[in-house]
């Protein structure tokens, strides 16, 4: 078996951990982060996209609207370019008039949100599809937040400080050492999902950032901590609806709140226990809540055209299990000392909160860490931008900016998302992938109206192509010094993608085994397949007339149902095979 | 005023103004769109896969259809006779030399062709493009498959690899695209508009014949010239001394468009006026209670007001849910979207699908459609026709789910001709 040494193992690589890596790594610990699947596979990259001024929070838990409002700040400047300041509102519908609009301004004052009521008149013209009977609007620093891009963003300034990031490696179990009074946990073995070897990692600090599955990785020390997996569906809707981030100004509910996301509009979310993270059905009284809910805020939103549906989990920690509904359950994040709570040490877990405050999250860890390991280092990621941050914040016409101004139109692979090749190739080549969901994450690629109708063959094409030409094993070599190069950072920038960077070199675990297992029929079967799953809850109208077009394309013509290699899976095959479509009693349900 | 109005210029559409107006209708055509032959091979699928079989290609497809049809009596192709439908091909394949895009099928009458896919796979079908059938995967040469260094729908190298491994060797090669278009962002349309030029051609055949082995033939994407194509095919395979053909892309697909437009030159020739752009949206039809009633007229939606359209007879061939013949909505109903036919699709959505999408069984919403009598005259819950004067065909027509089955065109041939007789007759 392999081994690693190692300061500080992190587990899991959502926004907490890829948080931890950072902060850990720029104190100068050495540091090494699993993550089972791809970067943002759990609840970061099934979220529902907003920085969180503190607003929502403000009537009833003014620690947590505290924690957001600084956040909120903090990441503006080093995640800049992650970041859309769209701005947010808080609107009073005639149903939601009372006490609570008061409320909600005398609780931002006083953890010092800045809000402002703005006349109705100028709301409307700000956003001109708003509810005109709408009597009040209270302006927040709510901003639109693009986790895929941050995690990436994050786990690069790790590893250019030194950190270790191995994704498709699963904890399979802890390295438990000691007896009955000194037990500790002294790291974890881990699984490669491509090639089936197993690695020990070795580490003086193990973190359980593993998000909804932090109870099931304590589990393996022989800790119980309860987590309540909560479940939140959200729906994307295929325009931007609206500019500005727009809340319900009532006590928080289902589908209350709108973010305006790249070129959709996102609404969200439902809050249902679930008895496990995973698999997690979409069922059709939660869309038909959302379009209702949505309805209401932005009239006609129920008749657009819907893109997509999917949910996350939201690991609502609990000391002890009382009655709990999802959202009264404590978003606070958790640090759980399992030294001082369970005798075991060696072993810490970080769980709860949200993503805007992941950053402090981390913080609060690598303190715990540090104390634990005897040494006294400040924490600098407050004041650390991450690259990419100095592109400033991100605004939705930029990619098509780049492309007309450096003239890409013919390079575009998918014109939905104007991905073009060499972003393609790039990314491919930089962060090496096992399935093109990998590039829809890392590029939006196919995340737009068709739906991977054109691009899903385009880049199986295209990838294929890169493999024969030998142009993909160039980066093979571990040479580690030459990966400060890449700049994930412009990961999403037409722009900054001009040239194939045939001779770039990234080692982050993934790459020695991509090429060679790249099968391009497989490729094609698991894309089609992923997105299948996301739309099937939302399948009617102009988005079914869309699927059958698809299914022209690659039944009719492509015949891929019928291509060699049928047998062949990968180890997220089944995964998307999970069956999303709606069952009789659902939709009774509704 | 028209005999016939003819609603959606598919092919089930145009097939039938064709046969209405050699039978001597005076003959309109309303289209909104251009119908699913843009999106398409280009090809007449007549029945490439059963329920049954679902991995094996059919071998002869009418003879396959009696077996379809013991399984699915009520599928269109049961409203005729093998013979019919054999005769209804046969009208297609004549009219196609007529129009100057000649189709044929496999060496050996009667049995589908498998021709190489965009993706490399073998896809069966019964009628293509003459400029396809070099392609046929049961002649023994060996493929070289040409591509163009940077165009974005079309990938040698993966059709190559895949053919090799299904049993038909093939190597790819790449020219540079710059050969054919100074334009980078061409689409397939515009890259074959720009071969119907002499000297474009002249460069692409000389630089074909370097590269090309004795022995082999040559597979090119479908974009060899838009009205030159027929020249164009048989100058290249005369300057590289070997057999060439074309390969569809993803859409638009210019062997779609090619028919199309020499289809409805054609048409305009033989007197039938042909409006795309148009589309129709109401009508205004008369029913008495318990007998059929009638169709007065349609309205379509111009840039202006509203224009009745009005006719004696009305043909619907409005290509179902990717014609845009239905439309649906979230609580699962599906409607007609003129007429509000009654549909066989489940109205409730949990219905609608089955897990996974490459099922080999489909999706039930894909399936139904508009129930039509024997001669084609949709029919409500007593099995009566609706309107005296209104008749349907094509990609509509309940009971069969013609991209599952590589039906749609033959189902849009056979329905659409079938129709029109029934309606002229
Ligand atoms: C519906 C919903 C909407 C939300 N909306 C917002 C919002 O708008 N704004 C906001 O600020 N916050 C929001 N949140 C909260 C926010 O998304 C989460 O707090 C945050 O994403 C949690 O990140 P994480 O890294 O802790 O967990 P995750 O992102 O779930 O990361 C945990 C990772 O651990 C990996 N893992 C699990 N087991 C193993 C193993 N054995 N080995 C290796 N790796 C493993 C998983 O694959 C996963 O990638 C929302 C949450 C939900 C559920
Ligand atoms: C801020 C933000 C903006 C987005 N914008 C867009 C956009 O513009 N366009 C777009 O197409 N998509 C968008 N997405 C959604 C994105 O494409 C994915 O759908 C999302 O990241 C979920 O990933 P997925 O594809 O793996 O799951 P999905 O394909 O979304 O999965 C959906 C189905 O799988 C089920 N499922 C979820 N988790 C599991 C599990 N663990 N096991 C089994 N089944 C599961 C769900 O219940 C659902 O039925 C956005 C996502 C975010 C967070």
């Amino acid at each position: 078996m392999n081994r690693i040494q190692t300061e500080v193992l992190v587990i899991g690589g959502g926004a907490t951990g890829t948080g931890v890596a950072w902060d850990a790594a720029l104190r100068g610990l050495k540091v090494v982060l699993v993550e089972r699947r791809d970067l943002t596979h759990g609840t970061s990259g099934r979220y529902h996209g907003l920085l969180h001024s503190g607003g929502r929070y403000a009537v009833k838990d003014s620690h947590g609207a505290a924690e957001c409002i600084a956040e909120n700040q903090i990441l503006r400047v080093t995640h800049a370019h992650c970041i859309e300041d769209t701005s947010g509102f808080f609107v009073v519908l005639p149903e939601d008039e009372g006490e609570y609009p008061d409320k909600f301004k005398a609780g931002c004052e006083a953890v010092g949100i800045p809000c402002v009521e703005i006349p109705v008149a100028e709301a409307l013209r700000r956003e001109p599809l708003l509810n005109p009977r709408i009597s009040r609007v209270f302006e927040v620093p709510d901003g639109s937040s693009d986790s895929f891009l941050a995690a990436h963003a994050t786990a690069q300034a790790a590893r250019n400080a030194g950190a270790q990031i191995l994704t498709y490696h699963e904890v399979t179990s802890l390295i438990m050492v000691g007896g009955e009074s000194d037990r500790r946990v002294a790291g974890a073995v881990v699984h490669n999902v491509v090639t089936g070897e197993d690695t020990e990692i070795h580490a003086d600090m193990t973190v359980n950032a593993a998000g909804a599955w932090t109870g099931k990785l304590a589990a393996m020390a022989g800790i119980e901590i309860t987590i309540m997996p909560s479940k939140g569906t959200m729906v994307a809707m295929n325009h931007r609806l609206v500019n500005t981030v727009v809340n319900r100004c009532k006590s928080p509910s289902d589908g209350d709140i709108i973010v305006p996301s790249h070129t959709v509009c996102v609404i969200g979310t439902t809050s249902i226990n679930v008895p496990e993270p995973e698999p997690l059905r979409i069922e059709p009284w939660e869309v038909k809540k959302m379009l209702e809910e949505g309805d209401k805020m932005v009239p006609g939103f129920a008749q657009a055209r819907v893109l997509r549906a999917w949910a996350g989990v939201r690991p609502l920690f609990q000391d002890t299990y009382t009655s709990g509904k999802g959202r009264d359950v404590t978003r606070k994040l958790a640090l759980l000392d399992h030294k001082e709570r369970e005798g075991v040490a060696g072993f810490l877990t970080i769980t709860g909160g949200k993503w805007t405050t992941f950053r402090l999250m981390a913080e609060a860890t690598v303190d715990d860490i540090c104390r634990h390991l005897g040494t006294e280092r400040p924490c600098t990621t407050a004041t650390t931008p991450v690259p990419g941050a100095e592109q400033g914040h991100y605004w939705v016409g930029h990619r098509l900016h780049e492309i007309e101004e450096k003239h890409l139109q013919s390079e575009l692979v998918c014109e939905c998302e104007l991905v073009t090749r060499t972003m393609i190739e790039n990314a491919a080549r930089r962060n090496p992938l096992l399935t093109l969901d990998d590039l829809r994450r890392d590029v939006r690629l196919g995340k737009g109206p068709c739906q991977g109708g054109f691009c899903t063959y385009r880049a199986t094409g295209i990838l294929h192509e890169m493999k024969k030409a030998g142009s993909w094993e160039v980066n093979m070599s571990d040479d580690a010094s030459s990966a400060a190069k890449w700049e994930v950072a412009y990961l999403q920038s037409p722009g900054h993608n001009l040239v194939s960077d045939a001779d770039s070199h990234e080692d982050n675990g993934r790459a020695a085994n991509t090429a060679d297992s790249f099968n391009p029929n497989l490729l094609l079967r698991d894309f089609l397949q992923e997105r299948w799953k996301g739309v099937t809850p939302i399948l009617w109208g102009r988005q079914l007339k869309q699927e059958r077009l698809d299914e022209l394309i690659y039944m009719s013509l492509m015949n891929v149902d019928h291509l060699p290699d049928k047998e062949l899976s990968s180890p997220v095959t089944e995964f998307y095979l999970f069956d999303t479509t709606p069952t009789a009693e659902e939709v009774a349900d509704v | 005023m028209s005999d016939l109005l003819v609603i959606g210029a598919g092919l089930s559409g145009l097939m039938a103004a064709y046969t209405a107006v050699k039978a001597g209708m005076r003959v309109t055509i309303a289209a909104k769109g251009l119908g699913s032959m843009h999106w398409g091979a280009g090809t007449i699928d007549v029945l490439g896969y059963t329920a049954t079989q679902p991995e094996l290609p059919v071998k002869r497809p009418l003879e396959q259809i009696q077996s379809l049809i013991q399984q699915n009596p009520q599928h269109p192709y049961a409203l005729l006779t093998n013979e019919h439908i054999a005769q209804t091909l046969a009208t297609f394949v004549a009219l196609s030399k007529d129009i100057g895009v000649p189709y044929g099928g496999a060496t050996n009458p009667g049995d589908n062709v498998l021709l190489p896919s965009p993706a490399g796979a073998a896809r069966p079908t019964y009628l293509a493009p003459k400029a396809q059938l070099a392609g046929d995967l049961s002649r023994s040469e060996p493929m070289l498959i040409v591509g163009f260094e940077g165009m974005r729908d079309f990938y040698p190298e993966l059709i190559a690899e895949n053919l090799t491994h299904l049993g038909y060797p093939a190597r790819a090669a790449f020219l540079p695209l710059k050969l054919i278009t100074n334009r980078r962002d061409s689409n397939t349309v515009q890259l074959a508009q720009g071969l119907d030029n002499k000297e474009q051609r002249a460069l692409l055949a000389a630089a074909l014949r370097k590269i090309v082995r004795p022995g082999e033939r040559i597979g090119l994407p479908a974009i060899l010239g838009m009205d030159a194509h027929i020249t164009f095919l048989a100058e290249l395979e005369r300057e590289t001394n070997s057999p060439v053909f074309e390969i569809p892309t993803l859409p638009p697909s210019v062997p779609g468009v090619r028919l199309y437009k020499a289809f409805r030159g054609h048409l305009q020739s033989l007197g039938v006026r042909l409006t795309a752009g148009l589309e129709v949206i109401s009508t205004q039809t008369t029913a008495p209670n318990g007998v059929p009633g009638a169709v007065q007229w349609v309205e379509s939606a111009t840039s202006a007001r509203p224009l009745k359209l009005r006719a004696d007879k009305f043909l619907l061939a409005t290509g179902g849910i990717l014609g845009g013949g239905f439309n649906s909505d979230v609580n699962g109903r599906v409607w007609e979207t003129i007429f509000n036919l009654p549909l066989t699709i489940p109205q409730e959505r949990a219905d609608w699908f089955n897990p996974g999408f490459l099922n080999p069984q489909g999706h039930p919403v894909f399936k139904g459609g508009v129930k039509v009598n024997a001669s084609f005259q949709p029919i409500g819950a007593n099995d009566q026709p609706l309107y005296a004067n209104l008749w349907a065909a094509g990609n509509l027509l309940a009971h069969s789910d013609g991209i599952q089955e590589r039906s749609v065109e033959g189902t849009a041939v056979a329905t659409g001709v079938a129709a029109a007789q029934a309606l002229s007759g």
